[in-house]
């Protein structure tokens, strides 16, 4: 086993004996939580409430859950998603639908309603979802108008149009159906609890972190392994089916669904509970929504002056409490949380449930002392991991990359060098998936990965970092890392909810991987600081570690000692061939001619898109067409 | 066939409604970045801004100007009502909310677009509000069997000549220069010697203030107005705004005239009922295959 690996474990360890267990909850908390629940279930038996009041905790239950149906789009994803009473709709009139003309059961309805919300979610949704921020959100209003207009039009007679659908019938368990307030509450706050459970869940899985990805930064998240166009569609889907079962549970409470319940106000009033709570918060969802039920209440006797109220409330809590009333904290991740076997008893422990794969690359080929000059002149050619063949990536009438050949070999240090703009940054695009070429293929490991998307790349192994460090800025270092075993696990959305063996497992790998990279970089001790709060040397760290944790074949660094000090950038040659010893295989763009010359075992240098030289570092740097093109022509 | 004019002209009229409210919201997410929400209600305050002009000094404006000099006070009067509101607006709504990011300011924009919407009901009451008929010019002109209110002629060439002075003043001028520049990159432009404040003077007063106009002229061409009414054509302004491409003002021009001539000839030979279906629908279509609208720039993000 190798050394290095046993040694970081030892270490990791020791620090996390020492550290606090960050998963634990605090005593605050549990108190608050108690107090909340006791709250809820004790509040239709208080004196002063009576049928209208506990109708109002009704109601504060269907905005917590459409609040929550929402937060997953628009806190969790960052979706701009201005529309969603739709789908709230479409669980309403699905149940009023169903329910008067079949006589299908309201209980059964339920997850009828969700499954066709989720349902119509996925259709509209998926030609839609690459679109950017606002073009987003219109696009969102227009399908909550389309949805109101349709219902108000009463196609084939089946909306009833303005007046909308009566007599819908109550849910009923066989002997016991729902009549009174106080079952309608019940019924509401138990499923409430239900999803909160689930959302917990999810939002400590790695479907939750991907969503958290996605929001912090798209690009990056792609970069790292995530499908962001399913993950975007599983949000909206899961949204929507919940917002869903909130127009079943509103639609069997009032009988009674007019397209006045599905406005564009109803659509503003969950965006505003969403950001007035706090954007991904659970807690503060709930603390929104009761204010924006129990706002109006308060001012009832002003009548027509409540929303005025209530328009300019919404600027004072947006001036005073950005980040709504109870933001989001992000909370540590430890062994604990997982509830399995919990923390590794020792290192041998620990080491054995690291997988192999993601430590030592290849660790049978390799062995695991540093690479020596001997053993690397020996395979003087190593075998191709991979090659470009002539491609070409045209923007416009620009030809930033032309015809271009590239071969990176298994075990070496390859450098891409040329003066700026000479269109190497588009050529590790293109290899990465960002762009497509416009001819020419990518072959990496014998196989044709030309076109495909960039999270598909990633899974097959090749991770990169960016030219202007591009981290999850507001998650933890360890959540950032956490970012790269994605790819490589299977759990989805079902298995999170029920936290299944199988994915409880997979969260504990995805945690040990994540660990070790942290501390392979040396951040171990920042791992619980949000990542935009480490100076600029510590992200480029940061960065590394989470493509490392992608557990690569092929590491393709763009400019990693740019921005560093020469300490730093001494530290990182050093980190950058010990990953060779590891046996991973690097490809780097760097401006810095002593990195270049000092680490490189093939440099390729590359100027207005071609290839204008390639050899051994000691070759280029004497190679007249090299200075040329970085110094220009002497006269 | 003369149903064809007719409607286009009318679609021609309501859009360049929603074109004088679209360049508002586009000047100001230019340059924030921010979906003025608010902005659709400053329309309908601004029309309820003339009504009061003309009712309140229907007797002695009408008298003293004329019924055109009547319609002209009203409207100048709105526009500059107006244009201040939004300056208030922009500092005490959006000013202090401007660094907590991009949601949190969407919140505070919808909570300004229900104050005014409530404010306006509050004032006015919530019920139709007719613009006095002794106050609208009447005179309908006939070309061959085709008919047009003189007011609706004079809507469309005023709409359209202010739109021209709009182009002009933002794509040919160095002032206009200053604000495409900030649009783009607010830090560079400010690095550069560009007044920030003073392009934030320029959009806040100048965005509501050409809404205003088209406040004024709709209550003049349909007679009546009510609390809600901005946000119908704040929601059409604005989906004409991402139409064209959000952020460009030629966009928003093009775009309101060719939603409302759209939404008028479907209205017209298809269904009334539907139009706003019909509407969104190409909407959705455009920028399936447009993503950032008719004539957006392609936003390339560097990696």
């Amino acid at each position: 086993m190798a050394d290095i690996t046993r040694k970081v474990a030892q270490r990791i360890l020791n620090s996390q004996k020492k550290g606090k267990t960050p998963t634990k909850i605090a005593p605050f908390q549990l108190v608050l939580l108690a107090a909340a629940i006791v709250l809820l279930v004790a509040y239709p038996f208080f004196p002063f409430v009576n049928n209208y009041w506990i109708d109002v905790g009704f109601f504060v239950g269907i905005y917590v859950l459409l609040g929550l149906s929402l937060n997953i789009v628009l806190g969790e994803v960052g979706l701009f998603d201005l529309g969603h009473a739709a789908f709230y709709a479409i669980g309403a009139y699905t149940t009023g639908i169903l329910f008067t003309q079949l006589h299908i059961p309201i209980v059964a309805l339920l997850p009828i309603s969700a499954i066709v919300a989720g349902g119509f979610a996925y259709l509209v949704t998926s030609p839609i979802i690459h679109l950017r921020g606002d073009y987003l959100c219109i696009v969102t209003i227009g399908i909550g108008e389309i949805v109101r207009i349709t219902a108000l039009n009463n196609p084939f007679g089946l909306t009833k149009g303005a007046n909308g659908i009566t007599g819908i019938g109550t849910p009923d368990f066989g002997l016991f159906s729902f009549q009174t307030p106080t079952h309608f509450y019940y019924y509401i706050w138990i499923i409430v609890a239900l999803v909160i459970i689930g959302l917990l869940n999810l939002q400590k899985s790695r479907v939750g972190r991907a969503w958290n990805f996605i929001r912090e930064d798209e690009i990056a998240a792609e970069a790292n392994g995530i499908d962001v166009r399913s993950y975007k569609l599983l949000a909206f889907v899961l949204g929507a089916a919940l917002a869903g079962i909130a127009g079943n549970v509103y639609a069997s409470k009032m009988m009674v669904i007019s397209p006045d319940n599905f406005t564009f106000m109803e659509s503003c009033l969950l965006f505003c509970i969403v950001l007035l709570g706090g954007l991904g918060s659970i807690p503060g969802n709930m603390l929104g929504a009761a204010a924006i039920v129990i706002f109006p209440e308060i001012f009832r006797q002003f009548a027509s002056y409540k929303l005025l109220f209530f328009g300019a409330a919404l600027v004072v809590m947006m001036i005073f409490r950005p980040g709504g009333i109870w933001p989001r904290r992000r909370e540590g991740v430890g062994f604990r949380g997982l509830g399995i076997s919990g923390l590794p008893k020792d290192e041998d422990e620990f080491l054995s449930k690291i997988p192999k794969e993601s430590v030592l690359v290849s660790s049978g080929s390799n062995s695991s002392s540093p690479v020596s000059a001997e053993s690397s002149a020996e395979k003087a050619d190593g075998d191709v991991v991979l090659v470009t063949k002539s491609v070409t990536m045209q923007f416009g009438g620009l030809t930033a990359v032309n015809n271009f050949d590239l071969i990176v070999r298994q075990g070496k240090i390859s450098s891409l060098i040329g003066p700026n703009g000479a269109g190497k940054t588009t050529l590790f695009n293109v290899i990465t998936g960002i762009y497509r070429p416009t001819s020419g293929k990518v072959v990496f490991l014998g196989k044709n990965i030309t076109g495909l998307k960039p999270h598909t790349i990633v899974s097959k192994g090749i991770a990169r970092t960016f030219q202007n460090i591009r981290l999850f800025p507001s998650l933890t270092c360890i959540e950032n890392v956490m970012s790269g075993p994605h790819c490589h696990a299977h759990s989805g959305a079902w298995s999170s909810i029920l936290r299944l063996p199988g994915q409880k497992r997979e969260e504990c790998r995805i945690l040990e991987i994540a660990t070790y990279r942290l501390h392979q970089v040396g951040l171990w001790q920042y791992r619980n600081e949000l990542a935009k709060n480490l100076p600029y040397g510590k992200q480029r760290l940061l960065e590394i570690a989470r493509a490392l944790a992608t557990s690569p074949k092929l590491l393709v660094l763009d400019e990693p000692s740019s921005g560093l000090n020469d300490k730093e950038t001494e530290e990182l040659m050093d980190s950058l061939k010990s990953l060779i010893a590891e046996g991973f295989t690097l490809l780097l763009i760097e401006h810095d001619m002593n990195v270049v010359m000092g680490i490189s075992d093939w440099v390729t240098v590359m100027d207005m898109g071609s290839k204008i030289a390639e050899g051994l570092p000691s070759q280029i740097y004497n190679n007249p067409r090299v200075i040329e093109a970085y110094l220009g022509k002497e006269e | 066939m003369r149903m064809l004019l007719e409607q286009f002209l009318n679609g021609l009229t309501i859009g360049s409604f929603y074109a004088l409210v679209a360049m508002g919201y586009s000047m100001v997410y230019g340059v924030m970045k921010l979906i003025n929400f608010a902005h659709g209600d400053l329309f309908a305050l601004g029309s309820y801004l003339g009504y009061t002009v003309l009712v309140i000094g229907a007797g002695w404006i009408t008298q003293v100007f004329g019924i055109w000099g009547g319609v002209a006070v009203a409207i100048t009067a709105a526009m500059i009502g107006i244009g201040i509101a939004g300056l208030v607006v922009e500092r005490i709504a959006y000013r202090p909310v401007y660094k907590a990011g991009r949601l949190p300011i969407v919140v505070s924009a919808l909570g300004m677009s229900i104050f005014i919407s409530n404010g306006i009901m509050a004032i006015w009451s919530p019920r139709f509000q007719a613009y006095p008929q002794n106050a609208i010019p009447s005179g309908i002109l006939s070309f061959g069997d085709i008919r047009i209110t003189l007011v609706k002629l004079v809507t469309l060439l005023v709409s359209l000549a202010l739109m021209a002075f709009i182009y002009w003043l933002v794509e040919r001028t160095l002032f206009g220069a200053a604000v495409r520049a900030t649009a783009l990159d607010r830090d560079t432009a400010t690095l550069m010697g560009i007044n920030f404040s003073k392009i934030i003077l320029f959009v806040f007063f100048v965005g509501p203030a050409l809404g205003a106009m088209a406040g004024v002229f709709a209550g003049l061409n349909y007679g009546r107005i009510i609390f809600n009414l901005g946000w119908g054509y704040g929601l059409k302004a604005f989906t004409a705004t991402i139409l064209g491409g959000i952020g460009n003002i030629p966009g928003a021009m093009i775009g309101g005239l060719l939603l409302g001539v759209m939404e008028s000839l479907f209205e017209g030979f298809v269904s009334g009922a539907w139009k706003s279906v019909f509407v969104f629908l190409v909407l959705i279509i455009i920028l399936i295959v447009r993503p950032t609208g008719l004539i957006g720039e392609k936003i390339a993000e560097k990696v």
